[in-house]
């Protein structure tokens, strides 16, 4: 414990909660969640319902216009399909103005027009759940190249001991371990249940942390396991799948794309070898192409609309024409799945998966009873966290928050970087001067103040700085342990914004190496994905403040309440706009679906008269 | 009599029953984890009894001076083996001088630097260090797992009838006396 913090004491006694206590209360909090979940899931189905099934009907009525062809149905199908189509303007009459005449017709009529989309969402979402069971969450993670722990080396011998040790805690199965080999400092519990579950670290977390500190990392682990949350995590992700996967089967006609991914699924489903690690990552990478089309961005449908990109011809037009209204159906569902997925669905499973992390935190509190190891781990953690390769699609499954920003900046962290910094500063300078007096003891503040200004004189041109910048360079990075090609060259920019071409290039060869290196690691963090999972971690400083609630001696920053005051103003001004555009955007689903509903019956009323004039001539 | 009276009789009787099952088989739940926690324990100490020659091993070249050290925790461990066999308390009181003899031997290792730079003592001395986590972790899951247990069967209604079905209190797991003297003997 230095003591360059700003912690303000606690004044007053402690409100303390025992770790049996905060779990109880995050059970609780995670059956009102889910209840919750569950209703915005059912909210979001509603509009979904309502433009998938006239696409059933019309599939239908084709089907059946095409079969009447060679063998004429009986005149009371058509009867009954009439009754039906009445039904269902009953309740679009109810939906556009509102009264009701026949109740009972208007749940007839409400029963067709939701029922069938319903029941395909339904039986889409049983199918991905029996699909992708075998895979669990994390599947992504098995491409990596990990390898079991090596038992003659003390970290690793000590990782696989204390996994043993907190199986042992928790009265489960030892989960088996996966070590990768990443600088980055993090772990996940991956898998479908206690019983096949996975441990994956990287091998940097092992050289962050010591072994108590290592316990409660990996007692959060196991206790994660233990109290269920993969198959939380799976029934979470299954529904995200699930909307791809509609997207996808509306889009197939249309498109290579959607056809490809599903293509994949079949073959999957029907080949896909059982309970093998490869059947697991094909899994995650078809979840991962689900999720991905369920998104915003352009799509197969769009593609065929697009015009521009396209010959003219009589052909075109005429199937432009032709596939006008699933313009508007697509754009109704991807529009609805949208909107209540951000503003209903995602908040309501951050939230619930919030509450699992704060569980497993109290949990392996239960099992190390010592908190202060899992409230150091995450302090370490924070500061020094990285993408792990691959972990995009299983960012949830984490300890610490692979990607994303913390709102809280970690003090100690702070000042150990800004004494490094001056360390190296005052270092340069005794090499460059040569003189043995020992530096002063560094005053942070005015040492980072002077480095900066003597970087921006040395930027204006002056030899002395440039020359002392230099030094600076030359010390930084042998204190980070990296070679001087690796950091950025104060000279060559100077020299580049005086024209310098070859200073340019190597300028641009500079930022092309560091990205390189970066962007293999984080290509797949950048993608849509790991946006999804961004509000699914609590920040650190609520975890540390439950974890000081269990006894933990944790320095909490406070802010003194002011960022409360903040966002309460802001919210009351920004509330009612907020508010215009939930109901704007409401508004537009409403007319989006209310526009995929008239020109789907328009249409499928031109197709059926197609086919009985062509019948009858 | 009427049939509805004999009918809501019968509800409460196969309500009452399906109750009483569902007490019963939770209680028999809890019981086998208990058993289950218990043998648990008995793993680790064998894992411990086989890991200890190997550390004497490793450390008799390093450690001529302490023989009588080294002896204290062959001997120790030779008397918790043979207790395996014996009653909970003969066991306990073995176990735990095993485990005093050998805070011995870690702290009198301590004071040989050279042994503390071989790789295969630092392995060896990480695997018993967690093998006495893991007893002590085996313990704690124990007697949470009694504590769930004992509660179960003392809270009412159930206390009514756990004594009538066969169900006992279980005890506790608690450090031994001897344990806690060689605790501070330590010191």
């Amino acid at each position: 414990m230095n003591a360059n913090t700003t912690a303000a004491p606690m004044i007053g006694p402690r409100d303390r909660e025992s770790f049996f206590e905060a779990q109880r209360r995050n059970r609780r909090a995670t059956w009102r969640l889910s209840t919750v979940a569950v209703i915005a899931t059912i909210v979001m189905g509603i509009p979904l319902a309502l433009t998938i099934t006239p696409l059933l009907y019309a599939a239908a009525l084709i089907i059946a216009d095409i079969v009447s062809i060679w063998a004429p149905l009986p005149p009371s199908f058509w009867q009954h399909a009439n009754e039906l189509a009445r039904y269902g303007v009953v309740a679009i009459e109810w939906l556009g103005q509102g009264k009701a005449t026949n109740p009972q017709a208007l749940a007839l009529g409400a029963a067709v027009l939701l029922l069938p989309g319903a029941i395909l969402s339904v039986g889409l979402w049983l199918g991905v759940n029996a699909l992708f069971r075998r895979a669990g969450v994390g599947g992504a993670l098995l491409a990596l190249k990990a390898r079991e722990p090596n038992q003659s080396e003390l970290k690793e011998l000590q990782l696989a001991d204390v996994v043993q040790e907190m199986a042992i805690a928790a009265g489960l199965p030892a989960p088996k371990i996966m070590l990768i080999d990443a600088p980055a400092a993090n772990a996940a519990a991956i898998g479908t249940s206690p019983n096949d579950a996975r441990i994956v670290v990287s091998r940097g977390l092992l050289e962050q942390l010591n072994r108590d500190e290592l316990e409660g990392a990996l007692a959060h682990l196991v206790a994660s396991i233990g109290n269920g949350d993969l198959r939380i995590a799976f029934r979470v992700t299954s529904v995200f799948e699930t909307c791809g996967l509609l997207v996808a089967v509306i889009n197939a006609p249309f498109g290579r794309r959607s056809r490809g991914t599903l293509w994949r699924i079949v073959r999957y489903g029907l080949f896909g070898k059982k309970d093998s690690e490869t059947s697991a990552q094909e899994a995650a990478a078809m979840a991962a192409l689900l999720t991905r089309s369920a998104g915003l961005d352009t799509d197969d449908i769009d593609d065929v609309f697009d015009t521009t990109s396209q010959k003219k011809s009589i052909f075109r037009s005429i199937r432009t024409f032709l596939l006008f209204p699933i313009f508007f159906t697509n754009m109704a569902i991807k529009l609805s799945l949208w909107f209540f997925s951000f503003s209903m669905l995602v908040p309501s499973m951050a939230l619930l998966w919030r509450k699992r992390k704060y569980l497993a935190d109290a949990s392996a509190v239960q099992l190390t009873r010592n908190p202060d190891g899992l409230a150091e781990a995450l302090r370490k953690l924070n500061s020094d966290r990285g993408p792990i390769p691959g972990g995009a699609w299983a960012a949830h499954l984490f300890l610490v928050n692979p990607a994303g920003s913390d709102r809280m900046n970690d003090p100690k962290a702070n000042a150990a970087q800004q004494q490094m910094w001056a360390q190296v500063w005052a270092a340069s300078e005794a090499s460059k001067t040569s003189n043995s007096s020992p530096p002063d003891p560094p005053d942070l503040p005015s040492v980072m103040k002077q480095i900066t200004a003597t970087g921006s004189a040395a930027m204006a041109g002056d030899a002395n700085a440039m020359a002392r910048m230099t030094a600076f360079r030359q010390a930084a990075a042998t204190a980070l342990g990296k070679s001087v090609d690796e950091m950025p060259n104060l000279a060559d920019i100077a020299a580049a914004q005086h024209g310098d071409a070859a200073a340019l290039r190597r300028l641009q060869e500079f930022g092309a190496k560091s990205r390189g290196t970066q962007s293999a690691q984080s290509a797949d963090e950048s993608s849509n994905g790991s946006s999804n999972f961004a509000g699914f971690f609590p920040s650190l400083k609520r975890r540390l403040k439950r974890l000081d609630r269990m006894g933990a001696h944790v320095e909490l920053e406070s802010d003194g309440g002011k960022s409360w005051i903040v966002i309460a103003v802001l919210s009351i001004l920004l509330g009612p706009f907020a508010l215009a555009a939930l109901a704007l955007l409401l508004l537009l689903i409403a007319i989006m679906v209310m526009a995929s509903l008239a020109f789907l019956a328009v249409w499928m009323a031109f197709i059926h008269e197609l086919f009985i004039v062509l019948l009858h001539h | 009599m009427s049939i509805t009276t004999l009918i809501v009789i019968g509800l409460v009787a196969a309500v009452l029953l399906i109750w009483f099952i569902a007490v019963f088989n939770s209680l028999v739940a809890l019981r086998v984890r208990v058993q289950n926690a218990w043998a648990d324990i008995d793993v680790q100490l064998k894992r411990r009894h086989d890991l200890i020659p190997n550390l004497v091993g490793a450390v008799q070249g390093y450690m001529t001076h302490e023989r009588s050290t080294l002896e204290a925790v062959t001997n120790a461990r030779t008397k918790a083996v043979a207790s395996s066999n014996g009653t909970v308390a003969d066991r306990a009181q073995a176990e735990s001088a095993l485990s005093g003899a050998l805070s011995n031997l870690f702290a009198v290792a301590e004071q040989y630097p050279q042994l503390r730079a071989v790789e295969s003592v630092k392995l060896l001395q990480e695997q018993l260090t967690s093998t006495e986590n893991r007893i002590a972790f085996a313990r704690q899951f124990y007697n949470d797992e009694v504590m769930k247990f004992n509660t179960a069967q003392a809270t009412f209604p159930r206390n009514l009838f756990a004594g009538m079905f066969g169900f006992s209190q279980a005890t506790m797991f608690a450090a031994e006396e001897t344990e806690r003297a060689n605790v501070q003997m330590k010191l």
